[in-house]
């Protein structure tokens, strides 16, 4: 187990940077996420730790020293790739103790450590088996078992459970999350899957076009995001977003839409300016329904069973409203809803960036 | 049926030719290797012997060092175009300066008629007019002739036969090196291999079946070489590479020992098909694998 720290990296193409100056401290144990939409470089940065990629600029240090120019065998580190990376013409046993044979252990500590690694993965019986005699889960836990084996200072997952069916995920999502709290080595995992994010991480690294957007634990994100990218891309169904310039109503600031609705905010007036073009940002489920607030106009209903998500039109802003009772609505109906200035999230339209 | 009826008339043309030319000419080797038949033999006419040409095979010197011969030569040549081969098509796999037409020129030779290969190396090599000799000797002082000593004469074979089919080699292994799975080799340089042990552990057992079945082809071709050696050496000196396609070919030929020659082709056939059912074996032997999901 070790910390994790990158400083400054930076990837270059020839002459395209993909990844501009990413700084993130992971500390020993800890369960990073680095989440972003594909193509943000999170898998690179990723590799860059794992030393597949090479370093442009900047600095990757693990357990306090550099490891920039070490080939990835001296950096003590395993990794589990999104296509699981099993070598096809070795059993199980044969993947799980590859490494620790190229070492040159004893056969007796080779072997206890894959039995160990196997009773924890539940795959003591398909020891015997090839790669393509295995399911999509076992070989995913095949490859986990694998990186257990060789006991290192990180783990770095590479969207690991992507090729995985939606319930199977589910499944090794709450497994490895399990497998962290036992092992407690301190992990590096890749996803673009902002649920896994949430779900499994201690810190989540938000990043977007090949820098860091946000930092911080997963509520955190949820609770105050940064900027729109953030607030945008953190939870499901999606904040929604509504334009519009500050005005101001009975002396107390507001937003008016483009469409003439005046939504009340609750931020301090000294940050706003009149005229100044806003995001207003409300999740699904801070919209309540009642009369008193704006009326909306509703499209689709899809009923989940435990939750109603209900779509529809606030002027010509689409949005989406999450609500645990069962309500009866058709669509074209109009609907009075509130939304809590409490619960808004206010952005500056020109820079993205999060009023207060 | 009908549809079968109708199935059988259309292969019936392939069938047809497939019979008239490859079976019959079989059937008829095979029925004269039992024959005693010399057209300079006291007796001219073709003679039933039963198995007598396959009884004096065995004790026939000549042609057991031919046959001895041809196995030492597929073995250097299959091995050496199979190393080189190898290291060629993981040249191509990286980038270089120039390697678009470095890759067109390497295949070239492959395209040549093998007669014509062989006259090219002849005159690269024949002595007193060949460039080779006359710059060995003047260079190194090394004398090249490869019309007096044999294992010049076997070797310049070997090189030769190198050259003409190595081409062949690099494209299947470079086709096989290209349809690897990335990941493996990258989880094998964080597992802790070393480069020698990434191709020992992981890109040798990979690439296995390509490797065998370039084997299996090369093998079958060293081992019925003719135009090119007869271009080049003519078999000689003396009988120095006198492979066995080349001395089945005296003995029928200019010998006009029909029977015993006949003998010979099956007994070539026989050892070709037992040495390559030995190497499909372990082909099959990882289909049988595969086979198991």
């Amino acid at each position: 187990m070790a910390p994790v720290t990158i400083t400054n990296v930076r990837k270059r193409y020839g002459s395209a940077e993909v990844i501009h100056g990413v700084s993130v401290n992971i500390e020993d144990g800890e369960f990073v996420i680095l989440v972003g939409p594909s193509g943000c470089g999170k898998s690179t940065l990723l590799r860059m730790v794992a030393g597949l990629e090479e370093i442009s600029s900047g600095d990757v240090r693990i357990g306090g020293k550099v490891v920039n120019d070490r080939p990835p065998k001296d950096r003590d580190i395993a990794m589990v790739f999104q296509n699981y990376a099993l070598y096809p013409h070795m059993t199980v046993y044969d993947n799980m103790s590859f490494s620790l044979r190229l070492k040159r252990r004893p056969v007796s500590e080779i072997d206890s450590k894959v039995r160990h690694a196997a009773s924890i993965l539940d795959l003591e019986k398909l020891l015997d088996r090839y790669p393509r005699q295995l399911s999509g889960g076992q070989r995913q836990r095949v490859a986990m078992g694998r990186a257990i084996v060789r006991d290192p200072q990180v783990f770095l997952f590479d969207e690991p459970l992507s090729n995985l069916d939606a319930k199977l995920r589910v499944q090794m999502r709450a497994e490895i999350k399990e497998l962290h709290q036992r092992l407690k080595t301190t992990t590096i995992y890749v996803t673009h899957d902002q649920i896994e994010a949430m779900t499994m991480a201690d810190k989540i690294v938000v990043m977007h076009d090949g820098v860091v957007e946000q930092i911080g634990a997963p509520l955190e994100l949820y609770d105050r995001p940064k900027n729109l990218f953030v607030a945008g891309f953190i939870g499901s169904p999606a904040m929604n977003f509504i334009e519009g310039q500050v005005s101001a109503v009975n002396g107390q600031p507001a937003m008016t839409t483009d469409d003439g609705v005046v939504l009340p905010v609750s931020v301090p007036r000294a940050l706003l300016q009149t005229g100044q073009r806003l995001v207003y940002g409300i999740r699904p489920e801070h919209i309540t329904l009642g009369e008193g607030g704006p009326a909306a106009h509703v499209s689709v209903i899809e009923p989940t069973g435990s939750e109603t998500q209900v779509f529809m039109k606030l002027g010509s802003n689409p949005l989406v409203g999450v609500f645990r009772e069962r309500i009866a609505l058709h669509p074209g109906e109009r609907l009075g809803i509130r939304l809590d200035p409490g619960k808004a999230h206010l952005f500056d339209k020109t820079s993205g960036q999060r009023l207060a | 049926m009908r549809s079968n009826s109708v199935g059988w008339l259309f292969l019936a043309p392939t069938l047809l030719i497939l019979f008239i030319f490859g079976v019959v000419p079989f059937l008829y080797v095979l029925v004269i290797g039992f024959t005693q038949w010399n057209s300079f033999a006291a007796n001219p006419d073709m003679q039933f012997a039963g198995v007598e040409n396959f009884r004096r095979l065995v004790f026939d010197d000549q042609f057991l060092y031919s046959l001895w011969l041809t196995l030492k030569f597929a073995f250097f040549a299959v091995v050496s175009e199979i190393v080189l081969g190898y290291f060629l098509a993981q040249l191509f796999m990286r980038d270089f300066p120039g390697k678009g037409f470095f890759r067109t020129i390497h295949t070239l030779p492959l395209v040549i008629a093998p007669i014509a290969v062989g006259a090219t190396w002849r005159l690269l090599t024949v002595p007193g007019l060949g460039p080779l000799p006359y710059y060995l000797n003047r260079w190194f002082g090394y004398d090249f002739n490869i019309s007096r000593y044999i294992d010049q004469a076997f070797f310049t074979t070997v090189v030769m036969d190198v050259w003409h089919w190595t081409p062949l080699v690099t494209l299947t292994l470079l086709a096989a090196l290209s349809s690897l799975p990335k990941e493996p080799f990258e989880q094998a340089q964080i597992d802790g291999a070393n480069r020698f042990q990434i191709f020992w552990h992981i890109t040798l057992p990979l690439l296995k079946p390509a490797i065998l079945a370039t084997v299996f082809i090369r093998m079958m071709d060293a081992l019925r070489t003719v135009d090119e050696v007869w271009m080049l050496t003519g078999g000689g000196p003396g009988a120095a590479t006198r492979y066995i396609g080349l001395h089945i070919w005296r003995v029928v030929f200019p010998k006009t020992d029909y029977g015993y020659g006949s003998a010979m082709s099956l007994i070539t056939l026989y050892l070709t098909i037992v040495m390559c059912w030995m190497l499909y074996a372990g082909l099959v032997a990882r289909r049988e694998l595969k086979r198991v999901d």
